[in-house]
């Protein structure tokens, strides 16, 4: 697995994926042509993948959300280095901190 | 913490030009916008949404400096009409959301709405609810405010479905008009009511209301609210906090704004001036364990960035983990939903 920041990217076996999800289109590319795993709100600085692949939402507050890199890729962010992936599926996963009675999202 | 800029003049950010060409509008700015409308431009798409409903434009146009002022100008008796809400605002929407969606079918109208509006509607929803919430506190929870808000349209809070939908055909460009100029607006027979936008709006990364030095939300006429990691806290509270002491914080009665108290004060302040003892260290972090009388303990993971900041020093942050947490691997782990033994990052940056 590999973290950049308040974001987790685990490795999922290609077999656990859903085979819906295999076929789903994903999520768009953002104006600069990249997939967005999580964005912030004030800076607009993003956990992001600029080459190819597919990001696909479960739904969910903190996802998960599933990432396919058939050939492998990075993910970039403006305050973090580069983080290189190799092929797959991966699960994103938004770092999340614990509040009495909640549960609320970090975003560094 | 970071001052949002007073116009929505900066280059579209991502996530809201994929689909929208070259009239594209940056709508996550517009949710954000503060500072003075221009009155010119929100009163003619406010007449232009009018028309386009089929009625007569109103007799007049008032201007409200907040939300709060519009809706206590409604309850003292203004002459206003019926409330054209319906005709002017949530018909087209709905006759437009219908049109796109036969356009484009199911999965296409899909794939607009998560390439415009899905990323926008929590950060402007939250807004929103706040804003009412304030209100309803400030002027009274009686029917009378409940149903002057239901009137309110939400303008550069109604940006995800603009988003999604407006400058398509046409019949939204009065409502999109006076979302991106002004603030809410009250549509009714004989009158409309428009706001001012917020003169500041602080949030933080996260999108939530936060400030710990002044209001997180202000209007021009004062009304304003206070917000600490989106948490609604009283003005009086935030005025305090300059002052806090480990003693002070620990006589705090109300647990919520205890937790707010150390969290503004340092938790790794508090720790050095309690002399605390961490209760468990590994290659993750640090685990801290602050008791507190009549509550559960405060335990948090001390975590060390892997990137370099810009002076080459590695800032450090804290997480709150459950209170049963025993060891700084359980602690991260938990703060990305894994058992202790399933968190082993490759490469962190």
């Amino acid at each position: 697995m590999y973290r950049q920041g308040d974001i987790l990217i685990v490795p999922v076996a290609d077999a656990e994926v859903p085979a819906r999800l295999a076929e789903e289109a994903g999520e768009p590319r953002d104006g600069r042509g990249r997939l967005v795993l999580a964005l912030g709100e004030v800076t607009g600085h993003a956990h992001a993948v600029p080459g190819p692949g597919r990001l696909v939402r479960e739904g969910g507050e903190f996802g998960p959300q599933l990432l396919h890199l058939p050939q492998g890729g990075r993910v970039v962010h403006e305050e973090h280095a580069v983080i290189p992936l190799p092929k797959g599926w991966f699960r994103v996963v938004r770092q999340r901190e614990y509040v009495p009675g909640a549960v609320r999202v970090v975003a560094d | 913490m970071t001052t949002v800029p007073p116009a929505p003049a900066r280059t579209a950010a991502p996530g809201t030009t994929a689909a929208t060409g070259p009239r594209a509008v940056d709508w996550r700015g517009v949710v954000a916008a503060t500072g003075p409308a221009d009155r010119a431009a929100a009163e003619a798409g406010v007449r232009l949404a009018y028309r386009a409903a089929g009625l007569p434009e109103p007799g007049r146009v008032l201007w409200a400096a907040s939300p709060r002022a519009a809706v206590a100008l409604l309850l003292g008796g203004e002459v206003t009409g019926r409330s054209v809400r319906e005709q002017v605002r949530t018909r087209p929407w709905e006759s437009e959301r219908a049109r796109v969606h036969a356009e484009s079918g199911p999965g296409g109208y899909a794939a607009l709405w998560a390439a415009t509006g899905a990323r926008l509607w929590e950060p402007a929803r939250a807004l929103a609810d706040r804003i009412r919430a304030g209100i309803v506190e400030e002027l009274g929870d009686t029917p009378d405010v409940r149903l002057r808000l239901l009137d309110a349209v939400l303008g550069q809070h109604d940006a995800a479905w603009l988003a999604a939908l407006a400058g398509r055909g046409g019949a939204l460009d009065g409502l999109a008009a006076v979302a991106r100029h002004a603030g809410w607006w009250w549509p009714y027979e004989d009158i409309a009511v428009i706001c001012e936008r917020p003169a500041e709006l602080h949030r933080d990364e996260a999108g939530r209301l936060d400030r710990g030095d002044g209001p997180a939300l202000a209007f021009p006429d004062g009304f304003a609210l206070h917000a600490w990691r989106g948490m609604p806290v009283p003005a009086e509270f935030l005025a305090g906090l300059g002052d806090l002491t480990p003693e002070g914080i620990r006589a705090e009665e109300n647990a919520e704004l205890r937790r707010v108290m150390l969290e503004f004060y340092g938790y790794d302040r508090y720790l050095a001036e309690s002399g605390a003892e961490p209760l468990h260290r590994d290659g993750t972090g640090v685990l801290w364990r602050i008791p507190l009388d009549g509550d559960e303990d405060v335990v948090m993971v001390e975590v060390v960035n892997s990137t370099a900041e810009p002076d080459g020093t590695f800032r450090t942050y804290w997480l709150r983990v459950p209170p049963a947490t025993r060891t700084a691997r359980e602690g991260v782990a938990w703060t990305f939903g894994l058992a202790a033994d399933a968190y082993a990052p490759l490469h962190e940056t």
